[in-house]
């Protein structure tokens, strides 16, 4: 017997699946995609209520309280830029649609690391899985996506969603299970609850590895949302797409240095939040 | 209940051969133990356990500040560790103010180590992202207790130990010193009975660590707290305890106060022990003098009653100084009026050695 057949079987198997799923599922997946539409339109609304300078000088002034006068300056020129290129629409979607999926990333992943945290053989478990989603290229996400959601931004969400939630998980969980032994028995020796334990003194040392889980997820979003140009994301990923397809060479190059801008000044003020956090519990 | 809270021999901690074996078979260790007697050796030989503490037992009265001294890897913090379960015995009963701590639930449990036992520890262990008073308040947060309350309550704990004017302060701003003394103002503004001490001054420099030492003692007996206070040096032991126990590999090798331990050491390993430290404020009149008959017979010319007088209790200092200020070569020890025992220089000098009266 050949091997092939075996392949052929579990791929026509997959192909009719889906297309059951697709079939039979429409309302569900109709539903999923119009919260997820709704909310990013929602974000995206409410970046582009105010005209660009004033996203720029929040941006500087956010730079100037978590780094510095100079980091401010320079964040609030970076996105001045962006918006001289003419680009400020798909700058802000992107920032959009990034937003939209760490957040559902967070939401998910935060809790399932605190439990992953706590329990064991679910760590051990997890493990692996994160393992299978950070390995596979990031475009596998999009296909079934595509399938079940369609053509448009709440694949985008999705495939980002699921690329930018493992380093959440992961460094919740590590930060759960890095508290300090002496605070411990500190705890039990004063008579906390379990609940208390959590609140006092498990949170409050897991918080620098949670940041940093925060950041670390932005920054896989912002990987993921290029690549989802290809399904139709909007915003610089798309501009990028097809601009590599007209081989249009200038405008891809203007793309490529806003998604670099969005993502070095979300990166730097995430990243001090994260130190001073971290800096507190010091 | 009243007249136990007033008597000064009352147990509040009583341990009764107290095992702890650590390792994956310590059941089967345990069993072994109890049915034939292993030694540690063998436990380790045939189970492949470690043996934490071994047959302990102790009593903690009401008032007393109770050290256990040994070296790192005898058993001693383990010990400690039992008396508040942190650690699970393998073996033994310990009972805290009559009840054995073994039968409580994950409630009563609580509630003991909230109200009854406080702890300190030699890493102070001090939330980093709370101030001092916020961490001093600690425990009385942890029993619920409103926030101005707590934080009157831990603003008095913190003046006791002198850091009134350090409230506001972050952990990382204070010098190990007083951070220790933030963890002592932590367990005691819980109020507990019995606070449990845990090498709480090792990592301190010598000066401060003596100061600690003095304040701690005369702290804990002005507020009538019980005190185990765990330590690998011996002349701390002696500084603070009011009785010592002396712990090697899990055992516990002699319990006596100072004064008995110095002068009467159980076996070689105490002996080598308490060999280098000075008798001058340990040892008693008592242990050193000679019956008067004995002193009449050797020198029938000295009138006993013309000595200068000390009470029995009178350590080798003061004895000096009354025979330099004298001008014979002896004092008398005076008990209730009467003379009962003569102590010469030869005994001083044999008190100073560390060698009984003879």
């Amino acid at each position: 017997m050949d091997i092939s057949v075996i392949t052929d079987t579990f791929d026509a198997w997959t192909d009719t699946t889906l297309g059951w799923i697709s079939d039979n599922g429409e309302w569900l997946f109709e539903f999923i995609r119009s919260v997820l539409e709704g909310t990013y339109d929602g974000v995206l609304w409410l970046l582009q209520l105010a005209p660009f300078y004033v996203i720029a000088i929040i941006a500087a002034l956010l730079g100037w309280r978590l780094i510095n006068a100079l980091s401010g300056v320079l964040a609030g020129l970076a996105l001045v830029f962006c918006a001289v290129m003419g680009l400020w629409t798909e700058t802000m979607s992107t920032l959009a649609l990034v937003i939209t999926a760490t957040i559902l990333a967070l939401f998910v992943g935060i809790p399932i690391g605190i439990v992953a945290g706590f329990v064991r053989s679910f760590d051990r478990f997890l493990e692996p899985v994160l393992d299978l989603i950070q390995t596979l290229p990031p475009y596998i996400y999009l296909l079934p996506a595509i399938a079940l959601l369609g053509y448009g931004p709440a694949t985008a969400l999705i495939a980002t969603f699921i690329v930018a939630m493992p380093p959440a998980i992961r460094l919740t969980s590590l930060g759960i299970r890095m508290t300090p032994l002496e605070f411990i028995e500190l705890g039990q020796a004063s008579g906390l609850t379990t609940w208390q334990m959590f609140i006092k003194i498990r949170l409050p040392f897991a918080i620098p590895s949670v940041m940093a889980g925060i950041n670390q997820s932005l920054m896989m979003a912002f990987g993921m949302v290029v690549i989802a140009g290809i399904v139709g994301s909007g915003g610089l990923g798309e501009t990028i797409y097809s601009a590599v397809r007209t081989l249009d060479i200038a405008t891809s190059i203007n793309a490529a240095i806003a998604i670099v801008i969005l993502t070095m000044v979300l990166d730097r003020l995430t990243q001090s939040a994260a130190r001073r956090a971290s800096g507190e519990a010091r | 209940m009243n007249t136990a809270m007033n008597d000064s021999n009352e147990v509040l901690i009583d341990c009764q051969s107290v095992w702890k074996i650590f390792g994956g078979r310590a059941q089967a260790a345990v069993k072994a133990i109890t049915e034939r007697g292993l030694s540690k050796t063998q436990v380790l030989q045939d189970f492949d356990c470690v043996v934490g503490v071994s047959d302990a037992s102790l009593q903690v009265r009401r008032g007393e500040i109770f050290c256990i001294m040994g070296l790192s890897g005898s058993g001693k913090s383990t010990l400690i560790r039992l008396l508040n379960r942190l650690i699970e015995p393998s073996l033994g009963k310990i009972t805290v103010k009559g009840k054995e701590i073994a039968r409580l639930n994950a409630t009563e449990l609580r509630d003991m180590r909230a109200r009854n036992i406080g702890m300190v520890f030699q890493s102070v262990a001090l939330l980093p992202h709370r101030t001092v008073l916020e961490n001093a308040a600690f425990g009385l947060e942890a029993q619920g207790v409103a926030k101005e309350e707590r934080h009157r309550i831990a603003r008095a704990a913190l003046e006791k130990v002198g850091l009134a004017d350090w409230t506001s302060r972050y952990p990382r701003e204070l010098s190990g010193g007083m951070q220790q003394r933030v963890g002592l103002a932590r367990a005691i503004a819980a109020d507990p009975e019995i606070i449990l001490m845990d090498e709480p001054f090792s990592a301190l420099d010598p000066l401060i660590r003596r100061q600690l030492q003095d304040e701690f003692r005369q702290l804990t007996k002005s507020l009538g707290k019980s005190a185990v206070f765990i330590t690998h040096d011996l002349e701390e032991a002696i500084r603070i305890g009011d009785r010592i126990a002396i712990m090697k590999d899990g055992v516990i090798v002699q319990v006596g106060t100072a004064e008995e331990i110095v002068t009467k050491p159980a076996d070689d390993y105490v002996s080598d022990f308490v060999a280098g430290i000075s008798r001058i404020h340990l040892v008693k009149a008592h242990s050193v003098m000679r019956p008067v008959a004995e002193f009449r017979n050797s020198q029938p010319n000295c009138d006993v009653n013309a000595l200068l007088r000390a009470s029995p209790e009178a350590d080798i200092g003061e004895l000096i100084d009354l025979t330099t200020q004298s001008d014979r070569d002896a004092v008398a020890v005076v008990e209730n009026g009467t003379v009962v025992g003569v102590v010469t220089i030869r005994g001083l000098l044999r008190g100073v050695a560390g060698k009984p009266a003879g």
